[in-house]
């Protein structure tokens, strides 16, 4: 690659990763919320909330992440109002990680043992109490490499936003390809700064997993 | 009738049960179970395991519902399924496997339901946690984490937990089961003071020697039903019920 070819791109590319950063941010808050909320309603929420819960996860567990993008950039507009892309983006990637996210944080509630939210009952404790003060901190060792796991599938992810017209990584990318070819350089570069972010979580996953596979 | 309760003053008891039936699927675990505690009295339930013992200890402190009979504890109907939560908060119990938070230091297992249940202000909280564990005797171990506590210790911890929401009724789940043989003393020490203070006690054991010297009354429980009970030394050394004698001669006899 030319230093010319470099010096002019990289800035434009920078940008899209510096969107791609925020972008995954405010997914991986939204995803973290969505999915605590199924968890939750999923193991022990009142009435059919249970039963809901498993029908969103389902749902969004068996559709490709574009359609669910497109659902919502698209179908908003359809029903007349107008939705900013960053905003479609980020709620279209919190909805559908959630649903994974969800599965993350019900196998870590169910791997707590039943005595403590016994014991939690009897001592007064709402069932919310006892969730967020006596299962939830105990289930980080079990639920945070599979969550920054999902994290770091929700990070690449975000490519798929360029397809709604989201001026992030990717889609800067494929406008610079677009005006001036060199598609092997310009998508090398790109997914060198896709794995700059990704590899030290892949790696900080990859190490928690063998020393708790090594512990149990 | 038998004479320990004949003794009792001819007030409300604290716990009835009356025509208590449960079955785990097709099981039926419990038969028409009648059973009184008065205010103040330690009843120790003793029996073969699978006889129903730690059922009927389930059903009074409100974790499992019978379903068919009624559950009156400290005035509250835990037959109606309205009503049942009341009782959260109000009785203490401890369990086999001890239960602690394991992240949560002494301090901060006794002080949690304080804090979180009873909305006491922190500083408080943790001062009356301080006290309850100074009862049972770890008043310098506040800031150890259950991991770094022996087995009785943690058991210890667990029923100062229980003992600090200042309960009206204490329910023992084979507390002392799941503790090394040298273990088993520091925690049935605590359980007798704990009588001695007339608090009201439901014991679910195998340890024959705590039922025999402490207990008030003794219900020898076998397949879901009430098979005899009575005073101590009238289970201990004159049993009616041949499963009784059976039952005795098997665990002291050995």
């Amino acid at each position: 690659m030319t230093s010319d070819l470099l010096m002019s791109s990289l800035p434009i590319l920078l940008q899209g990763l510096l969107t791609t950063l925020i972008l995954s941010v405010a997914a991986i808050v939204g995803g973290t919320l969505v999915g605590l909320l199924a968890a939750v309603l999923r193991t022990f929420g009142p009435w059919g909330t249970p039963r809901l819960a498993r029908l969103y996860i389902e749902l969004f567990r068996g559709t490709p992440v574009l359609i669910t993008l497109m659902f919502i950039y698209f179908g908003v507009s359809y029903f007349g109002y107008a939705i900013d892309v960053f905003a479609a983006g980020v709620i279209g990637l919190s909805v559908y990680q959630g649903a994974y996210i969800a599965e993350v944080f019900r196998s870590g509630i169910e791997s707590v043992q039943k005595g403590q939210w016994e014991v939690s009952q009897i001592l007064g404790l709402s069932k919310m109490q006892a969730f967020f003060s006596v299962i939830l901190p105990q289930t980080g060792k079990i639920v945070l490499p599979p969550l920054i796991g999902q994290y770091l599938s929700l990070i690449k992810d975000t490519s798929i936003v360029s397809m709604i017209g989201m001026s992030e990584l990717m889609h800067q990318g494929q406008a610079i390809v677009d005006r001036i070819g060199q598609p092997v350089e310009i998508y090398g570069l790109v997914a060198l700064l896709y794995f700059i972010v990704c590899f030290p979580l892949s790696r900080w996953v990859r190490r928690h997993d063998r020393r708790r596979s090594l512990l149990s | 009738m038998n004479t320990a309760i004949a003794s009792q003053p001819l007030v409300k008891p604290i716990i009835n049960l009356t025509g208590v039936t449960k079955s785990f699927g097709t099981t039926q675990v419990l038969k028409q179970i009648n059973l009184e505690v008065h205010q103040g009295e330690v009843l120790v339930l003793i029996g073969a395991s699978g006889s129903g013992k730690s059922t009927v200890l389930r059903i009074m402190s409100g974790l499992e519902t019978a379903d068919a009979g009624e559950v009156w504890v400290n005035e509250v109907p835990l037959h109606d399924a309205r009503r049942a939560r009341e009782i959260r908060g109000h009785v203490g119990m401890v369990f086999q496997q001890f239960n602690l938070f394991p992240h949560k230091d002494a301090l901060g297992n006794v002080s949690l339901a304080l804090i979180k249940a009873r909305k006491m202000n922190p500083a408080d909280a943790r001062k009356r946690a301080m006290d309850a564990l100074d009862r049972v005797g770890l008043a310098d171990r506040a800031d150890h984490y259950p991991s770094q506590l022996s087995g009785g210790q943690q058991q210890r911890v667990a029923i100062a937990r229980a003992l600090a929401v200042e309960p009206g009724i204490m329910f023992f789940d084979e507390a002392t089961s799941a503790l090394d043989p040298e273990l088993v003393g520091e925690v049935t020490e605590v359980m007798r003071g704990l009588a001695r203070d007339g608090m009201t006690m439901v014991v679910v054991t195998h340890e024959m020697g705590f039922a025999r010297k402490t207990a008030d009354r003794v219900v020898f429980m076998d397949k879901g039903v009430i098979a005899e009970q009575g005073a101590p030394e009238q289970i201990f050394v004159n049993p009616q019920n041949e499963r009784t004698q059976q039952f005795l001669h098997r665990v002291l006899d050995h």
